[in-house]
């Protein structure tokens, strides 16, 4: 028998039988941290607004429909933007000063080719039918894109383009080894199946316009600059003179033409290099000319690069005089320029230099020097003759008392004349029509305002439609915001390349396919600038245990009953999704 | 079974029949045979327990604490230096309610090193809340430690079982050692109050701020108070099984007495034989043992020494500054005890030094003598000293 | 960086350590990692006080809270107890400061890993007495200042090099790791779990409050003291075979002085003088590893 004492088993001593959990630390805090997605420089940079930080952070994942998908809320045509885009967001990346940027247009395409291998078919959410139609002439980057957004908006679009298939200068300026026919057939195909109806064949006359002021509910007119400018020049318009746009339709048509000896080609935009690795490619040997220096050439460096890497001769500060027919082709006079200071753009300012002109005989010579509307009534009104004339970024709208409202865009109202800015020139056209059907002309500048990227000018549709896209802050992060020790040195994708050889004979597509492989190690690199990548830091590294995930690991939030404001979650971010603020008492 | 043990063997036969499952220990003069032989039966299998051959007394406390806390049996023995070094953990061992069971040998304290008997090591723990058992012979040495865990396992706490450097450690004397099946009966598997478990986690030891801190003090407090009443009972049950009591004080011849020595340990056994020579020759003298000294069975002593005229402690310690050790308990006893005799106080023995019987009988006559004590402490046996060189 | 059983959650918020405490940082990877059969011995450090007060506990695994001097000790004890009754699943595992291991508890330390006690001893070096408030431990690093080595009078001794000490004692499993290198930290408490006999990890847990430095960077900081080769990550196994696991970046350790207010009186000549310090216990660590002759 035991003689039960009051302490046998209820000892009154130093043992825990809670857990601190009552004590609410996040009275002690001063800061406040929150979770806070900022914008990535890429992203401000694109013109067509892509959410490209998000788009390569699934990609890591092996997101590719969904990353695929974040394009086309952005950009219908993310087959093409991947192969002849100018890629400004790559000349914005914050890696470039870690070692170097990410190569966000070879992602761009790998996701595109993907899809179409895979047939995969696009879930994208589309606004409730608006009941409006909308005429779009031309079925150009702009026509296309501007079909595309406002049928995700809800509107019934018709696109009608004179030539016999759709794609306008990427199908019929861009020749196939930048880009291939079955690249940009497979964009369009998706963008008819979504729903946009594209007449091919029809040509729009200015009376069949004024007819559709009638019919439809608005216009959009994207019929591009087609016409090549030629030289004013004696014996511009002479025998063996040619226009290169026409030139590089003609091949993208399939026309078989050799094209033997020397050609020279005067002008130094992107279609004077298209020309002349053209021509290589018909056998025949190519020479540049251009009156100032390369640095001020408006076609993309690296297609520069390219054209002289195939062989292509670049000469610069020569000025076209005259032309003159020669046996077996034709003499070309230039006149040596030089440089004195700088024009209003920042290129330099030529003046002749005190030289002999120069002479090149060469079997033929291509102009692209330009090129402009092929009709008068193309051009975007500089003010209604009864009506508002509201001259956006990208385009032109009008409206006034002759009919449905026209927004003339893509190369007729743009300033930089490319790809890429005419499908943001159709997605602000979508945008601003949107808007003033919903609110009057009034609130489109406004409207259109408030859903830029960054600190604009590029659109984003998924803000446009409140999505969570527009909860980022405009602030768009630098470097030195990236916590860089999170991140390791790694080289930058090399494109696996067709050899030189091959290029010379062949119009196959230069730039190869990489692997999924290759693409997720490459988009590994991207720091995902200003938007959480669920990388977990602020949870693990949170002393007091203060940051709640959701079951599936995407969902965080802090918990300020023990948060004690700390900064470390903040700090620890390496990409700036999150912000230390001031406790409010 | 009858053995002829020494002191050591008899607390090392203890701690096996009691089937400790950790025992850790560090060397010390005169306490080596002790964990000798307790390393000899867990190496030869004849003890199923750990082993842990610490590097200090320190770390030996430790490791108990942390053994008794995982839910086991432990042991250890140390002794002087050994314990002064443990004290910190002796109060931590108490304060964590832990019922570990150490013997403790009595050697003085340098310097100058002496690793004689003296009883100022144990008794300078007396406010660790630990309980301390006194012994004055082998037997007692063995039975004690028995009975330490029963005792300590009831009231969660700590025992220290006290025995003489050499005249008890060193010394062979008769021994009955109980059979494993006695004690087995008499001391069930250790089942602990409370214990280090994944199952169950909890804090042990914690932070305690003052809101909680002296409610835990007064709990040991109270434990303490009980651990008189249950000594006797356990010492009751041990008693049936062994057929041996000892009590928590022992009178001796006290019901008659005018003077009466109050003694510890095996100077006892001294008192008993100088009682026997002068009641023989018509003296009224008696003596108090007192064996149980944490907690101090007050009202026994009180109950005992009022029956006499005088008491007089022997005390083998000394608390410089004060007195003797006991001297200072008897007082602080009966100072509350209406009537209550004068308590004289003599030093003996430090250091080793031996108590004889011709130095007790002095004692008992000087006391005759005194109507009351002259000094708090009168040191005996002294020797002149050359303070020259 | 996704860490495997990084869900499991056996350390409770509303405890009271300071904010951007690495003390706590550290403990939240190691039990992650240690999981929920682990008893925790834990002497005295700041650690004593951020596991709470009675009644309550922030960690929710059994704890034995221990004098100062005793991890290593009282953690042989509760080992012992484990395997006597047959507990063989559960891991002991000592959680002390750098006081109670460079210091005062080194003995214990010492004497445990000797006996090759099967438990694992991680020591959060937060190089001073912290929870004392900041007095100069044998852990300070050289140049530092602390509330006992103040003035001109800021600490001109080197920190002792606790692995080393560890090492010649032949222990199975020793490794220095950093509440900046999660992964890192994990695959250590994880190898060290899965060794037998003594283990000894040496976590470096930066102390805002101590040092002077803002809460936020406390994990900048000891991600810098990685990459300056001020505090190598490496692992010795058996005491023999040395591997570094993080090939630093190599900044110069200024860039880590000057973050903290407790280097701040250091001249450049100071500095120079720690650079070189530096350089040659890295050059030491190479050698030991076989990456320099």
């Amino acid at each position: 028998m035991e003689t039960p004492t009051a302490l046998q088993n209820v000892l009154y001593m130093p043992r825990t039988f809670a857990t601190t959990e009552s004590n609410k630390t996040g009275a002690w805090r001063f800061l406040r941290p929150r979770y806070e997605e900022k914008t990535s420089p890429c992203g401000a940079a694109c013109p067509a607004g892509e959410d490209i930080a998000r788009i390569e952070m699934l990609i890591t994942q092996g997101a590719f429909k969904e990353a695929w998908e974040t394009i086309l809320m952005e950009n219908p045509l993310p087959g093409v933007c991947g192969r002849v885009c100018y890629h400004p967001c790559e000349g914005r990346c914050n890696r470039r000063e870690f070692d170097a940027a990410v190569a966000i247009h070879s992602l761009e395409r790998f996701l595109a080719d993907a899809a179409a291998r895979n047939e995969t078919k696009p879930a994208l959410p589309r606004q409730p039918a608006a009941g409006r139609r909308i005429a779009i002439i031309g079925a150009g980057p702009a026509g296309l894109s501007a079909a595309w957004f406002l049928n995700i908006l809800g509107y019934e679009t018709d696109i009608f383009e004179a030539m016999p298939a759709a794609g306008g200068m990427t199908r019929w300026g861009i020749p196939a080894y930048r880009l291939p026919e079955a690249a940009l057939s497979a964009e369009i195909a998706r963008i008819e199946a979504q729903g946009v109806r594209i007449h091919t064949g029809e040509t729009v006359t200015a009376a069949r316009f004024e007819e559709m002021r009638k019919s439809y509910d608005a216009l959009f007119l994207g019929c591009g600059h087609w016409r090549g400018l030629s030289l004013d020049i004696p014996g511009a318009t002479g025998v063996g003179v040619e226009e290169g746009l026409s030139f590089l339709r003609d091949i993208r048509g399939g026309v078989r033409r050799d094209i033997p000896g020397v050609s020279a080609v005067i002008g130094g935009g992107n279609t004077a290099i298209d020309v002349a690795r053209t021509i290589i490619r018909r056998g025949g040997r190519a020479i540049i000319v251009y009156r100032r220096r390369r640095e001020d050439m408006p076609a993309f460096a690296e297609e520069t690069r390219s054209a002289q890497e195939e062989g292509v001769e670049l000469r610069e500060l020569l000025a076209p005089v005259r032309i003159d027919a020669a046996a077996g082709g034709c003499v070309l006079t230039l006149q040596p320029m030089t440089v004195v200071g700088q024009d209003q753009d920042g290129r330099g300012k030529i003046v002749p230099a005190a030289a002999a002109p120069v002479r090149i005989a060469a079997q033929r010579v291509f102009t692209a020097a330009g090129a402009g509307t092929a009709a008068p009534w193309h051009e975007p009104p500089a003010s209604g003759a009864s009506g508002a004339v509201l001259a956006l970024s990208h385009c032109v709208l009008l409206q006034d008392d002759r009919g449905a409202p026209v927004v003339y865009g893509g190369d007729l109202a743009a300033r930089d004349k490319n790809v890429t800015q005419a499908i943001a020139s159709g997605k602000q056209a979508a945008l601003a029509l949107d808007v003033l059907f919903r609110h009057g002309v009034g609130s489109v500048r406004e409207r259109l305002a408030s859903c830029v990227v960054g600190h604009g000018p590029a659109l984003s549709l998924e803000i446009y439609l409140g999505g969570p896209r527009r909860e980022r802050n405009a602030h768009i992060v630098t470097y030195e915001e990236i916590n860089a020790d999170y991140f390791q040195y790694e080289p930058r994708l090399v494109q696996p390349r067709l050899l030189i050889e091959e290029r010379h004979s062949s119009f196959d597509e230069i730039e190869l396919k990489i692997s999924a492989h290759t693409a997720m190690r490459e988009a590994g690199r991207c720091f995902h600038c200003g938007i959480c990548n669920n990388c977990d830091n602020c949870y693990l590294f949170c002393p007091d245990v203060a940051i709640l995930r959701a079951r599936d690991m995407t969902d965080r939030h802090i918990d300020y009953d023990y948060c004690k404001g700390c900064g470390l979650c903040v700090v620890e971010c390496p990409r700036n999704a999150m912000t230390l603020e001031e406790e409010t008492p | 079974m009858k053995k002829v043990l020494e002191g050591s063997q008899a607390v090392a036969e203890a701690v096996r029949l009691a089937k400790v499952q950790v025992i850790s220990a560090y060397p010390i003069t005169p306490q080596t045979h002790i964990v000798e032989i307790l390393s000899d039966y867990v190496a030869t299998g004849r003890m199923n327990a750990k082993y842990l051959r610490v590097e200090s007394e320190h770390s030996c406390m430790a490791a108990l604490i942390g053994a008794q806390s995982a839910g086991v049996r432990t042991f250890t023995a140390t002794c002087s230096q050994g314990l002064a070094l443990m004290h910190e953990l002796l109060h931590w061992a108490a304060g964590a309610r832990l019922p570990i069971v150490m013997g403790e040998v009595n050697r003085a304290l340098a310097p100058g090193w002496n690793i004689w008997c003296d009883q100022t090591d144990s008794l300078a723990q007396r406010d660790t809340g630990w309980m301390q058992l006194y012994c004055e012979d082998s037997q007692e040495v063995l039975d004690a430690t028995i009975l330490a865990y029963r005792l300590a396992e009831r009231v969660n706490l700590p025992t220290m079982v006290v025995l003489d450097a050499f005249y008890l450690s060193h010394t062979y004397e008769p021994v009955d050692v109980p059979e494993q099946e006695e004690v087995d009966r008499f001391l069930p598997p250790y089942k602990p109050a409370f214990t280090l478990d994944p199952g169950h986690p909890y804090s042990l030891s914690p932070l305690v701020t003052p809101n909680a801190y002296m409610e835990m003090r007064h709990d040991i407090a109270l434990a303490m108070e009980d651990a008189l009443a249950i000594f006797d009972e356990v010492e009751g049950e041990f008693a049936r099984i062994m057929g041996r009591r000892y009590g928590a004080v022992e009178e001796i011849d006290t019901d008659d007495a005018d003077v009466i020595f109050v003694t510890s340990g095996a100077v006892t056994s001294t008192v008993r034989l100088v009682l026997e020579e002068l009641r023989s020759r018509g003296e009224k003298v008696g003596a108090l043992k007192i064996k149980l000294f944490r907690p101090f069975p007050t009202e026994a002593v009180r109950r005992a020494l009022s029956k006499g005229r005088k008491a007089v402690v022997v005390d083998r310690n000394y608390s410089f500054g004060a007195s003797g050790i006991f001297a200072q308990e008897v007082r602080a006893a009966l100072c509350n005890a209406p009537g209550h005799p004068p308590v004289f106080g003599y030093i003996a023995g430090l250091g080793g030094r031996d108590i004889t019987t011709q130095m007790l009988s002095h004692i008992y006559f000087e006391v005759k003598e005194s109507e009351a004590p002259l000094r708090e402490s009168v040191w005996v046996g002294r020797q002149e000293v050359n303070r020259a060189t | 960086m996704q860490l495997e059983a990084m869900d499991r959650e056996l350390m409770c918020s509303g405890h009271v350590g300071c904010p951007g405490c690495g003390a706590t940082i550290a403990m939240r990877f190691a039990l992650k990692t240690l999981g929920e059969k682990t008893i925790m011995v834990l002497p005295a450090c700041c650690w004593s006080v951020i596991a709470g007060p009675f009644p309550q506990s922030s960690l929710k695994i059994p704890v034995i809270h221990t004098a100062f001097e005793t991890g290593g000790a009282t953690a042989s004890g509760v080992r012992a107890a484990l395997d006597m009754r047959g507990d063989e699943e559960t891991t002991v595992v000592v959680w002390a400061g750098d006081g109670g291991t460079f210091d005062i508890g080194f003995q214990a330390l010492s004497g445990a890993v000797e006996r090759n006690e099967n438990f694992i001893y991680i020591c959060y070096d937060n190089e001073a007495y912290m929870n004392t408030g900041i007095q100069r431990s044998s852990s300070t690093p050289y140049g530092a200042w602390t509330t006992t080595t103040s003035g001109s009078d800021w600490k001109k001794l080197r920190k002792k090099n606790i692995v080393e000490a560890l090492v010649a004692h032949r222990i199975p499993y020793a490794a220095t790791a950093n509440i900046a290198y999660p992964e890192d930290l994990v695959r250590k408490v994880r190898k060290a779990r899965e060794t037998k006999g003594s283990r000894f990890l040496h976590i470096y847990a930066s102390c805002p409050t101590g040092w002077r430095i803002p809460a936020e960077m406390s994990v900048r900081i000891a991600r810098m003291a990685v990459q300056t080769n001020i505090f190598p990550l490496y692992e010795v196994e058996n005491g023999i075979d040395y591997t570094i696991n993080v090939k630093p970046r190599e900044y110069l350790v200024r860039e880590y002085f000057k973050l903290q207010g407790r280097f701040r009186h250091l001249s450049e000549e100071d500095l120079d003088q720690i650079q070189g310090m530096v350089n040659e216990d890295w050059e030491r660590l190479l050698r030991k590893a076989g990456e320099r002759a």
